[in-house]
């Protein structure tokens, strides 16, 4: 591993909170400006932005939190706000304005500037009595929401929320003049659940239910970021045989999702005997993780402090190869054939200066050539001890995707196979009290990030989820727009291959 | 022909339509996407459920059985409401996994916290997701529900031509 810059360069308001994490508390005047001055020290990549209210009434604190994926470390704004209104950070940066929309629906705080906001988890139905985090917004503050008018030439072709068999529920409007993407825009409120309101009161280990079953594509990736916000809250530091065994399982997870990604991809280009194939492999392994860990979505592996299940290497060693070398002849034949590579190619573009404006992460991101990787940019173990070069690609589309996941799949083969002789059981009791802490950890679909905090008792006060869904949603408008036509938007969802339910949690 | 003769012809024929050729349309309410990857395997080459006549179909219309997902989230009610009615008679509903037998989330604001608050459930697959071999067990017994359904049915021969 290179030596990396640590807290040298950050500004002074910042102290060190945890390992590779830095915290500063500023007034609300001096918000704007102290994020001003973290992105002249270091690229700062906004991960998060969320608002917390310890007791009706009380004090409103907003945290931004940055990447500074350069320097190996997290710097968390906190800021405590009062009134209606709180300083807008997506005036400079984009990629905070999902996140002002989602405080103003939970708080009845607005960002202040005067721009329109977006309707983004509670449904337009909801009235006084539907759960919030904190309190609606007062009927003067409730007509923010941007209006939505398609004219002239284009109309408006409505498309969900109930889909086709194995997609998720989701509302996509799709403007056109007839086949050319126009515009698009995407409800995700069908499927909020509430889980980060579920958690409050909640005890570590119940929590850890609801966290793995909000998002279960991901759920060791958003386990393990929540696992580890548990213990750095405790103090507390995983047996390192139980870091390689959820290692494991975390990129066992990995290499399902991206087969089952290619296979989708397959489907939406109607190439059967490519889908037949991929999803010949999938089963394999989602047979595997059932044989080695229990479950065929890797549900109930972790624990806090630890591990509940030990993965079987036997297993592991004799099927994975050859799961993946089928994997490699499949995917090798696909990029062979033309009439599927050219549906790929030049599909679904984004920039590069789309991903960083709008701070996306993982596959999608690395497609679109940012090299950002949580398990190489924020190791933590066993990930600090391993070679790790995250594939990246330039040209943005949908073929650039497929390229990052099947390295991503070989890579993954070669960390679990390295890991299984040392990896083993191990939970320690880890019981928060009073403080709060991030945790992160690189999902298949990217960057997940959890901040909890717990009361004097031990139970959460406020768990903040941020699963990899949630920050890539807000580019696929952007990918479909960028002259696609209708029979493309698929072919571009499952190349994102994001779900849902993480973005609706 | 007597109404017993003629209603035996219609569950024969009944039989033989959906014996081969049985149309499911799924409902997401709030899954975790877990079960949706499992809906989805049903039609890979280890499970191939075509080969027992069994299709997915985009349109409700075309439905003879829903398969629904999820905790039956409320902002999906009417979405929901709208597909079962738009089912034609006699159809089957399927309730698959544990958010849609109620055993993840408790009724509140935003969840019913199973299906059978919402719709009227015929099978119930359990499981965190249930596997493919547990869904196509699922759907053989709601075939088993669908058949007594249309054995049930009476055929009133003058009615018809009234009507």
């Amino acid at each position: 591993m290179s030596a990396r810059q640590t807290t040298a360069g950050l500004p002074p308001a910042f102290s060190e909170l945890a390992p590779g994490v830095s915290g500063a508390r500023v007034r609300p005047d001096q918000l704007v400006a102290i994020t001003n001055e973290l992105a002249t020290t270091h690229p700062a990549r906004l991960a998060d932005l969320f608002a917390s209210e310890p007791r009706h009434g009380a004090e409103l604190t907003l945290r931004a939190v940055y990447a500074l994926d350069d320097a190996a470390r997290y710097a968390i704004v906190e800021c405590p706000t009062s009134g209606d209104e709180f300083p807008a950070l997506s005036d400079l940066d984009p990629a905070a304005f999902v996140e002002e929309c989602e405080i103003y629906e939970q708080f009845a705080v607005r960002p202040a500037n005067d721009k329109p906001l977006n309707r983004v988890l509670i449904p337009p139905h909801a009235d006084a009595t539907f759960p919030r985090l904190g309190h609606r917004p007062r009927p003067e503050l409730e007509s923010l929401h941007a209006r939505h008018v398609v004219e002239g030439e284009a109309f408006e072709f409505p498309f969900g929320p109930v889909r086709a068999a194995g997609w998720e529920s989701l509302y996509m409007g799709l403007v056109t003049t007839g086949e050319e993407v126009l515009d698009l825009y995407l409800f995700h409120w069908h499927k909020h659940r509430g889980i980060e309101r579920r958690l409050v009161g909640l005890k570590p280990e119940r929590a850890l239910f609801f966290a793995e079953r909000m998002d279960g594509l991901n759920a060791v990736g958003n386990g393990l970021a929540f696992c580890r916000a548990i213990e750095t809250a405790a103090g507390a530091r995983v047996a390192a045989a139980a870091a390689h065994t959820r290692s494991i399982a975390l990129e066992m997870e990995r290499i399902y999702n991206h087969a089952a990604a290619v296979a989708a991809t397959c489907q939406t280009t109607g190439l059967s005997v490519g889908q037949a194939r991929a999803e010949i492999v999938l089963e394999e392994l989602l047979r595997l993780n059932a044989a080695a860990f229990g479950h065929r979505y890797l549900f109930d592996v972790l624990a806090p402090g630890g591990v509940r299940r030990v993965g079987d290497a036997d297993a592991i060693r004799k099927q994975l190869p050859r799961a993946c070398g089928e994997f490699r002849r499949v995917t090798e034949a696909l990029l062979r054939t033309n009439s599927h590579v050219d549906r790929l190619e030049a599909t679904g573009m984004l920039t590069h200066e789309q991903a960083q404006r709008l701070g996306l992460v993982g596959p999608v991101a690395r497609a679109a050539g940012c090299p950002i990787d949580s398990r190489a940019d924020h190791p933590f173990a066993p990930y600090d001890q391993l070679e790790l070069s995250p594939p990246v690609r330039e040209s943005g589309d949908v073929l650039a995707r497929m390229e990052v996941m099947l390295a991503e799949v070989a890579a993954s083969e070669q960390l679990v196979l390295e890991q299984l002789a040392d990896a083993g059981p191990g939970q320690i009791d880890v019981q928060p009290r009073s403080a709060a802490a991030l945790g992160w950890a690189e999902s298949p679909r990217g960057e997940a990030l959890t901040w909890v905090s717990f009361d004097s008792r031990g139970a959460i006060e406020r768990a903040r989820l941020r699963p990899a869904s949630v920050r890539n949603w807000r580019a696929f408008d952007d990918a479909a727009r960028a002259e696609n036509v209708f029979t493309d938007i698929p072919i571009i969802e499952a190349s994102f291959w994001l779900t849902v339910a993480g973005f609706a949690r | 022909m007597t109404d017993d003769a003629l209603a035996a012809e219609l569950r024969r024929r009944a039989l033989a339509l959906f014996g081969r050729s049985l149309h499911i349309r799924t409902v997401d309410t709030g899954s975790c996407a877990v079960c949706e990857s499992e809906i989805r395997l049903l039609s890979a080459p280890p499970y191939d459920l075509h080969r027992l006549g069994f299709f997915f179909t985009p349109a409700p219309r075309h439905a003879d059985l829903l398969l629904i997902t999820g905790p039956a989230v409320r902002a999906m009610d009417t979405a929901l409401l709208k597909t079962f009615e738009a089912t034609p008679d006699p159809k089957a509903v399927v309730a698959v996994g544990a958010c849609a037998l109620g055993g993840v989330y408790e009724e509140d604001g935003f969840v019913h916290g199973a299906v059978d608050r919402v719709l009227p459930v015929d099978v119930y697959v359990p499981g965190c997701p249930p596997s493919p071999l547990a869904l196509l067990h699922g759907l053989l017994v709601a075939v088993g529900r669908l058949e007594e359904r249309v054995a049930a049915l009476t055929f009133d021969l003058a009615a018809e031509v009234e009507r």
